[in-house]
């Protein structure tokens, strides 16, 4: 009686080709649509171009093999031309591009009719291929005849390289959902266990399957991490098209594409991303006599950055345009009669930005055709709060403005708080609670209002809400009032209430399933769980509580002079420093500045090497020193913490990470300085801060040449037998020279010339003026005059170079 | 063949034949955890299996009142649209083929019997309900809708 499971569309032999090659065009199309508009910017640009000759390369192929016709002659087009371009028979123009983008369009729309019908639906192409031919035509009179080169012959970085295989993703899901069900069994059966009293041995080998169970898990969490690169993929297209469109000059970039994230995150932020730079081009970047004006650039900069802080992912979009204009802002909600004018002069100064966020809001003054869809940043908000994410804006009025997305990694497990209420047990998520306080301790006053409950905590108001009174429950007999405690919950930006509950109990890590559709539909919870005692939990919709109980949670104006206050504590919140606290590999706890780690690795203890006499780690296609005097023996996997100052990147191994916190004010310092910069004390406990100024300095020297903004240039002369180029420049590389060979057509002048020959009219004549050392091939010198190196004498060569160039060299 | 396996029980103090292709075992369940502002129908959550599945009295659903779930209570555990969930049942009598053909109801039901039956079949000399068991779940919510 169990329902058969569908992987995608299975059947025949077909369908899976089929499946594979629309999944492989998919990406192909994104990423090479954020080639081309690289392309265009550079013609030069050779990799560019043959990479997508690559591209269009592998979708005739592959369309060839399943006879898509019109795929064919599609793909078949667009080769053609950009092997003209290859050959230099036609120039690469914007109409050519166009043309290009044209034929990527339509290979979009065939894929995504083959997907719905299995089939390629009938209907003509010439419009498109056409378009690419005619221009062919008149670029490129003559074409040359003769012998047809294989074009295969230089596709050498072939795309079936990467190490990696397909696989789809409802497979990955119910691998997924397979392990989190293992993880749960897990648990029942180790509470199991300990009820029925086993003896040792038997819990020693439990114990170890648990432990494989949690290595899988976290395999299997990383299976369905994607690169962030992905979703930035299409909008270098977007902004190309959009900018054109509108006649505006944009330069786009994207950074921290390593990033990784979880698909299903992934999907759920890829519109609201859109809709940002969409709505950055359309309404942010100014006409462009407007930036001629206001003495900016022309062309105006768009940058999407991604960066992992803890377990979230901050997505960063900027833009260099007007920014927003508050008052303006509020004209317009008056308008559009979101607010009175009675309100609006109340509004503080990041209210009246959020106002941006108000259902029916547009700022454009008239409705475009890009942005103004009905899709608003109401939309966007919404949507990135459903998957507990927060959206902030940094504005810089005339100057630009900066939206910051951020959102929780992963969206299965999650770190909950378990508070008791009306006697059983519920989970709020961790990331929404701020404090946690006794309702009965000093530092808190209730007051009853008017009907409500307002609870003051150091003289700040929040709303109260009871959990029983919003679930329409009475209160447990056996719940001891001194017990109640109040939980400062942020389930948003800009808004908190104080949750009073009957008991807190403890922190758990929680695999969350979403609830029955009818539970869902109460609003008041977020999903289920099953913690260890095996009795089901809830967790709560910290956001769907509010809503229930009609309050306005909104911390705008509760006092209208700690409207400024807050600010200025939301301010200093941003700015103080936050520390990170870990386990250290020999069991310490120690915290460490959070703001100088880029992220947290984790590696398998294999990718960590001795070299030169220190520990590196290789991490992806890089390589970075390690703080350790030793190799870490053993198996399976170490974290990194990576540490980077703006140049170099450290990386420092710990067992775990245990939590972030504000940096305590006191810090004890150390009498010399060294690794542990002093000792303070978090939650009561002493914690050793790393000093990240002195554990950079002791990597920095090596890392240092490599950074030397101005190394001397060094150039080989007469290096006929290849002699140099293969075993001399390394060596001076290393030393921290750069090399260029005798037919390098760069025209910057060399610091040192190195004369290869023996002929020293012709060193003089190439020399120049520029300091020259002659090499000889004999371990003798011919005399006492004699000037020259021989040339296996590494020390001399390297003591001439530094007198010749007063080197950087060492 | 399938198509002709029910699972005779009472539900809802009426004795029906449950087409079986819904259903996935029938079980025992401990106290459930309730589940506070959800609708009258949803009875509790409880574990099964490491699994979490919700509880629905079909009492409500029909239009009685709400039963108390006793400890060690059978359920019949079904799956709609990819969540679990189990059906108190008063009692479980019987898994078996009937050949006989499904017909028409005729005659006139309680409403909530009407909403959810969908034929009469003929089991050992007796007329029995035909009811799809994934009824009880879904229906409470569309007409809540």
């Amino acid at each position: 009686m169990v329902k058969p499971q569908f992987l995608g569309r299975t059947g025949t032999a077909m369908d899976d080709l089929l499946n594979d090659f629309l999944a492989e065009t998919a990406e192909i199309l994104a990423e090479a649509g954020g080639a081309i508009v690289a392309w265009e910017a550079d013609p030069t640009d050779r990799a560019q171009l043959d990479a997508i000759f690559r591209f269009v390369h592998t979708i005739k192929g592959s369309s060839g093999f399943l006879a898509l016709p019109r795929v064919t002659a599609l793909s078949h087009a667009a080769e053609d031309a950009l092997d003209q371009v290859r050959r230099g028979n036609r120039a690469a123009n914007a109409a050519l591009v166009t043309g290009v983008l044209g034929v990527l369009d339509r290979l979009n729309e065939l894929c995504a009719a083959l997907g719905q019908d299995g089939s390629e639906p009938a209907g003509d192409d010439r419009d498109v291929i056409g378009a690419l031919v005619q221009r062919a035509e008149a670029d490129a009179p003559h074409e040359i005849a003769g012998v047809p080169l294989r074009r295969e012959d230089d596709l050498g970085a072939d795309l079936q390289s990467w190490r990696s295989i397909r696989v789809p993703l409802p497979l990955l899901d119910s691998v997924m959902t397979g392990v989190t069900d293992i993880v749960l069994a897990r648990n029942e059966f180790a509470r199991m266990l300990r009820e029925s009293g086993a003896d040792l041995s038997l819990i020693a080998s439990f114990d170890r399957l648990s432990d494989s169970i949690a290595g899988m898990r976290q395999s299997v969490s990383q299976m369905r991490m994607q690169r962030i690169d992905k979703l930035f993929a299409p909008l270098p297209r977007i902004v190309r098209d959009l900018a054109q469109e509108l006649g505006k000059k944009i330069a786009f970039q994207t950074s921290g594409g390593e990033v990784e994230l979880d698909r299903e995150m992934m999907e759920n932020i890829r519109d609201p991303l859109i809709h940002i730079v969409r709505n950055a081009i359309d309404h942010g970047v100014e006409p462009l006599e407007d930036r001629v004006a206001a003495g900016k650039e022309i062309t105006a900069t768009i940058s999407v950055s991604a960066r992992q802080s803890g377990n979230q992912i901050e997505i960063e979009i900027r833009d260099d345009g007007r920014g927003l204009s508050p008052d303006a802002l509020v004209a317009k909600a008056i308008a559009a009669r979101l607010v009175t004018a009675t309100e609006a002069r109340a509004l503080g100064p990041k209210e009246k930005l959020e106002l941006i966020f108000r259902p029916g809001f547009s700022t454009a003054a008239k409705v475009t055709a890009i942005s103004g869809r009905g899709v608003g940043m109401d939309i966007v908000k919404a949507n990135v709060e459903k998957i507990g994410g927060i959206v902030e804006l940094r504005n810089d009025e005339g100057r630009g403005l900066t939206i910051l997305l951020r959102v929780p990694m992963t969206l299965t497990i999650i770190s909950g708080l378990m508070v008791r209420a009306a006697g059983q047990y519920f989970a709020i998520p961790r990331g929404a609670v701020r404090e946690i306080l006794l309702e009965s301790g000093d530092t808190v006053r209730i007051d009853r209002v008017g009907g409500g409950e307002l609870a003051t905590v150091r003289e700040e108001q929040y709303p109260l809400l009871r959990l029983e009174t919003i679930l329409g429950r009475e209160r447990h007999d056996g719940d001891d009032v001194d017990d109640r405690a109040l939980v400062i919950v942020r389930p948003g930006q800009g808004q908190s209430y104080a949750l009073s509950v009957a008991a807190i109990h403890d922190h758990e890590e929680l695999v969350i399933k979403p609830a029955a559709p009818m539970i869902m539909a109460t609003g008041l919870y977020a999903g289920t769980t099953l913690p260890d005692n095996g009795r089901p939990v809830l967790l709560l919709d910290v956001q769907g509580l509010l809503a229930a109980a009609a309050i306005d949670a909104s911390e705008a104006g509760r006092s209208r002079d700690r409207t400024a206050e807050a600010e200025a504590e939301a301010v200093a919140a941003r700015n103080a420093a936050q520390l990170l606290l870990f386990r250290d590999t020999n069991a310490r706890i120690r915290g460490i500045r959070l703001s100088v780690i880029e992220r947290v690795e984790e590696v398998p203890v294999s990718a960590l090497f001795e070299s030169a006499g220190r520990i590196q780690a290789q991490i992806g296609d890089e390589i970075f020193p390690v703080h350790a005097a030793a190799l870490p023996g053993g198996q399976g996997t170490l974290k990194l913490l990576r540490l980077y100052d703006g140049q170099a990147v450290l990386c420092y191994p710990i067992a775990e990470v245990i939590d972030i916190v504000r940096l305590p004010d006191a810090v004890q310092p150390s009498a010399a300085p060294g690794l542990v910069a002093g000792v303070v004390l978090v939650g009561g406990e002493p914690v050793e801060l790393i000093d990240p100024f002195w554990l950079m300095e002791q990597y920095a020297a090596g890392a240092a040449t490599a950074l030397t903004p101005r190394q001397p240039l060094c150039r080989l002369a007469d290096d006929r037998d290849g002699w140099g180029d293969n075993f001399l420049a390394p060596i001076l590389r290393s030393a921290g020279y750069r090399v260029i060979a005798d037919g390098d057509p760069s025209d910057e002048a060399p610091d040192v010339l190195l004369c290869l020959t023996g002929d020293d009219a012709l060193c003089l004549q190439l020399a120049g003026g520029v300091p020259v050392i002659r090499l000889r091939t004999s371990i003798a010198a011919a005399g006492p005059e004699d000037e020259t190196v021989y040339r296996y004498d590494r020390q001399a060569l390297l003591d001439a170079m530094r007198r010749s160039v007063g080197g950087a060299g060492k | 063949m399938m198509e002709k396996l029910y699972l005779v029980a009472r539900i809802a103090d009426t004795r029906v034949a449950l087409r079986s292709r819904a259903i996935h075992s029938v079980v025992t369940v401990g106290t459930p955890v309730e589940v506070p502002g959800a609708p009258p129908h949803v009875a509790g959550l409880f574990a099964l299996r490491s699994r979490v599945f919700t509880l629905v009295d079909p009492h409500v659903v029909i239009g009685l009142s709400a039963v108390p779930v006793a400890p060690g209570q059978r359920v019949i555990v079904v799956e709609v649209a990819e969540h679990g969930y189990a059906l108190l049942a008063d009692e479980i009598e019987d898994v078996c083929f009937i050949e006989a053909p499904e017909t028409r109801i005729t005659g006139k039901l309680l409403p909530g019997w009407a909403r959810v039956a969908d034929a009469v079949i003929e089991y050992q000399g007796a007329s029995l309900l035909v009811v799809d068991p994934s009824n009880f779940i879904s229906l409470p919510t569309l007409i809540a809708a």
